[in-house]
């Protein structure tokens, strides 16, 4: 105790005590409220537990019930793969496209850039009230805009079929947002030059974009979908607000359901066990996407 | 460095230290005025109602003994408020509910009342037995049963007259419902339904849940082990739902019933719908908001030769396991289910509440219509939707899931319900082998003997 003292009062020890009270903050932050919940989920994964009870420890049986016996676990990895697979794409493409789009030097850019940008900063309950009110089947604007084509739209979230893609349209509504605008960043830092090299040698439009543009841009397309992904296998308030995971199941998401076996069901060691699982399947997919990566993602200083 | 900065130094630490202890210890203070009473807190659910209810009101006024600190608590979040609570070692005293009490009771949240039932002059059979048969767990009470509502079948007079039926007979069977439904039914360009005469899953109580009633199915096993949802009264509800769907196509109800709104935009109040299963308080916002409409209450129908059947969810009292004053907060909840009170209550209030004390609500103070009356034969007819206690949010998940699965025509009825069955079963397991680990574990509070 005394050395300890002692070492304290040296010029090192007191700036080293300074440095980790400034840090204390955040590291009490980070190890009472991130890695003390993350240690006891990792306990009471493999164990009953219902918050109000003792747990019981019963070692990798909900593991083993999720992976063999659950019927919905099933489902809902398929229906949150699907909506994954839909979403992903469509959501970088649509920003790429929209950010490519008010790249150019119109009159009135910054207008159209603010006007893509504005929907985004409304929050996910209030977006899915104001869709669940356009995909009406009956008195929604979707169905109603459809039908000035002669179309008859379908039941959207009420129908099994069309729920997911409902979702997935969904995002139409933030694909001005952050992405868009992270991608615009990333457009204006192309050199010149570059686009002039492509003019040279008698490239067009198409080819700009495909042989400088994409290669420039692919850092930061990669990074976002690398985040999508992980957001996508998180959905969860679209479900929860839309359709609490119906028609048939069908939009019954990994959250979702965790949510369900949490918090209605009390079974807070198997919802346990099934973040675990969930962290494990994200971890596999990132790091697929990062081997993948180096494949098509061209960065600047490396070449 | 100079003598003062190192004792400014020194204090600095000094306060660092005592900040840092004092967080570690703070607990936030209530302030109880020393007037000599027993104060207890209540825990109210704020929904219509935003004042203090009248029997807190009343308690205080009448008595000086224990004050009730009654604070309201947002709908939407009293069951993780209370969870929380209940888990920080200083709940409140009394809180209402309405969930099921075994969901809380199982789970040890609840202080058991028997000691102090017996102590008091409370005499349990003056309460609906299909309400009181929801406050127990395990051979003891934990809750009293304070207001609940009733369920009968509203009918539009003038549709049923402009339809040609007989506005003064509503149907009392089921296969009636069907033909009845059928002449209310209007369908408009390519065959979209504009009108329809009833809805299975529209309204406050699902038909399948009441024919499964109606016809006695029994879902658990006499020592609340075994599961039964594929049972001959279950398949034959799937399959009159699953026709009554083919009859207007899945879609096309569908599409209906997502046109309806709430309010004067509701399916029957906007003489949409021609019949639906409806609570009490419906009577109230038909007055406020179609007050020119014509229609009728009548007994839930039913299969032939079969009583009708209806539900008893009710609001109940509790004392949370830790709380101070057990015993004022029992003296609070006994005052608030007496017939006096209940029906005080009822009248003090713009609420339509349903008395939980069955003389408060067969008093001819309270059946002032035949409507009413309609609404208390319904009561004493009504079961527990507490079906399968350690499953309960799985059993009807699973009980609704294979309705839907029929209605869709993916599985047979038998197939849908052992799909169920199996599910449900496994979470009865698990919660099963859970509950007899706790009891072998820990001792219970308050537990005699």
């Amino acid at each position: 105790m005394r050395q300890v003292w002692e070492r304290l009062k040296t010029n090192r020890g007191r700036e080293a005590t300074a440095g980790y009270l400034f840090l204390s903050p955040w590291l009490i932050g980070f190890f009472v409220f991130g890695l003390y919940p993350m240690v006891m989920s990792l306990y009471y994964s493999l164990c009953r537990f219902d918050v109000l009870r003792v747990p019981q420890f019963i070692g990798l049986e909900n593991y083993e019930t999720l992976l063999t016996a659950d019927p919905y676990f099933g489902i809902s990895v398929w229906n949150t793969l699907v909506y994954t697979v839909l979403r992903v794409p469509f959501a970088i493409t649509g920003s790429l496209l929209l950010a490519v789009l008010v790249n150019q030097s119109v009159r009135g850019v910054k207008w159209f850039r603010t006007a893509y940008f504005l929907p985004s900063i409304i929050t996910g309950v209030v977006l899915s009230v104001i869709w669940l009110w356009l995909f009406n089947p009956s008195v929604g604007l979707v169905n109603e805009v459809l039908g000035w084509f002669g179309i008859a739209g379908p039941l959207w979230l009420q129908s099994p079929d069309w729920s997911k893609p409902a979702l997935v349209l969904m995002g139409l509504w933030s694909i001005g947002g952050a992405r868009m605008i992270v991608f615009l960043a990333a457009l204006q830092g192309i050199p010149d030059h570059l686009y002039e090299a492509v003019e040279i040698d008698g490239g067009g439009a198409w080819a700009k974009f495909r042989h400088v543009t994409l290669p420039m841009l692919s850092p930061v397309i990669f990074l976002w979908t690398v985040l999508e992904v992980i957001f996508s296998f998180q959905v969860f308030t679209e479900a929860y607000v839309m359709t609490q995971g119906g028609p048939l199941n069908s939009t019954l998401f990994y959250n979702l359901y965790l949510y369900y076996k949490a918090f209605d069901d009390f079974e807070m060691g198997y919802a346990s066990a099934m973040a675990w699982i969930l962290l494990v399947i994200t971890l596999v997919v990132t790091v697929i996407q990062f081997r993948l990566g180096k494949r098509w993602v061209h960065y600047e200083g490396g070449v | 460095m100079s003598g003062f900065t190192a004792i400014a130094q020194r204090i600095g630490w000094v306060l660092v230290a005592i900040v840092t202890v004092a967080f570690l210890f703070w607990t936030p203070g209530r302030d109880v005025p020393d007037d000599g009473k027993t104060h207890i807190r209540y825990w109210y659910i704020v929904g219509a109602q935003d004042d203090v209810p009248y029997h807190a009101r009343r308690f205080n006024e009448v008595q000086d003994s224990i004050f009730v600190d009654a604070t309201p608590i947002p709908w939407n979040e009293h069951e993780r408020k209370i969870l929380t609570a209940v888990l920080s070692g200083d709940p409140p005293d009394v809180v209402s509910q309405f969930v099921p009490v075994v969901k809380w009771a199982s789970r040890l949240a609840l202080e058991p009342l028997d000691r102090f039932i017996e102590a008091s002059d409370l005499d349990t059979t003056d309460f609906f037995p299909a309400l009181w048969n929801e406050m127990g767990w395990q051979g003891r009470t934990f809750a009293l049963p304070i207001n609940s509502t009733s369920y009968a079948l509203f009918y539009n007079k003038a549709l049923f007259r402009e339809a040609g039926l007989d506005p003064e007979r509503p149907p009392q069977t089921w296969d009636e419902v069907i033909a009845a439904a059928e002449r209310l039914s209007e369908r408009g360009e390519n065959g979209r339904l504009t009108r329809v005469g009833f809805v299975p899953d529209y309204g406050n109580l699902p038909t399948t849940q009441l024919m499964a009633w109606q016809q006695d199915a029994d879902f658990l096993s006499p020592d609340g082990r075994t599961v039964r949802l594929d049972t001959p009264a279950m398949r034959q509800s799937l399959q009159w739902i699953a026709d009554f769907y083919a009859a207007y196509g899945v879609d096309n109800l569908k599409a209906f019933t997502s046109g309806l709104g709430s309010a004067d935009q509701h399916g029957f109040m906007s003489g949409r719908i021609g019949m639906a299963v409806l609570d009490l308080s419906y009577l109230e916002q038909l007055a406020r908001y179609a007050p020119d409409i014509e229609y009728g209450v009548a007994p839930i129908p039913t299969f032939p030769g079969r009583p009708t059947a209806s539900s008893a969810g009710s609001w109940w009292l509790a004392v949370p396991r830790g709380a101070r004053h057990p015993e004022a907060a029992f003296a609070f909840m006994r005052f608030a289910v007496q017939k006096r009170i209940q029906l005080e209550e009822v009248a003090a209030t713009d609420e339509d509440l349903f008395p939980a004390n069955r003389f408060a609500a067969t008093d001819s103070s309270f059946l002032t219509s035949p409507e009413m009356e309609v609404f208390a034969r319904q009561m004493t007819v009504a079961h527990s939707p507490t079906v399968v206690p350690l499953a309960h949010d799985v059993f009807w998940r699973e009980f609704f899931g294979a309705q839907e699965r029929v209605i869709y025509g993916l599985q047979t009825p038998s197939e849908a319900l052992q799909q169920g069955e199996a599910v449900v079963q496994d979470a009865l397991d698990r919660a099963s082998s859970y509950d007899a680990y706790v009891r072998a574990n820990v001792s219970l509070d308050g537990e005699e003997g």
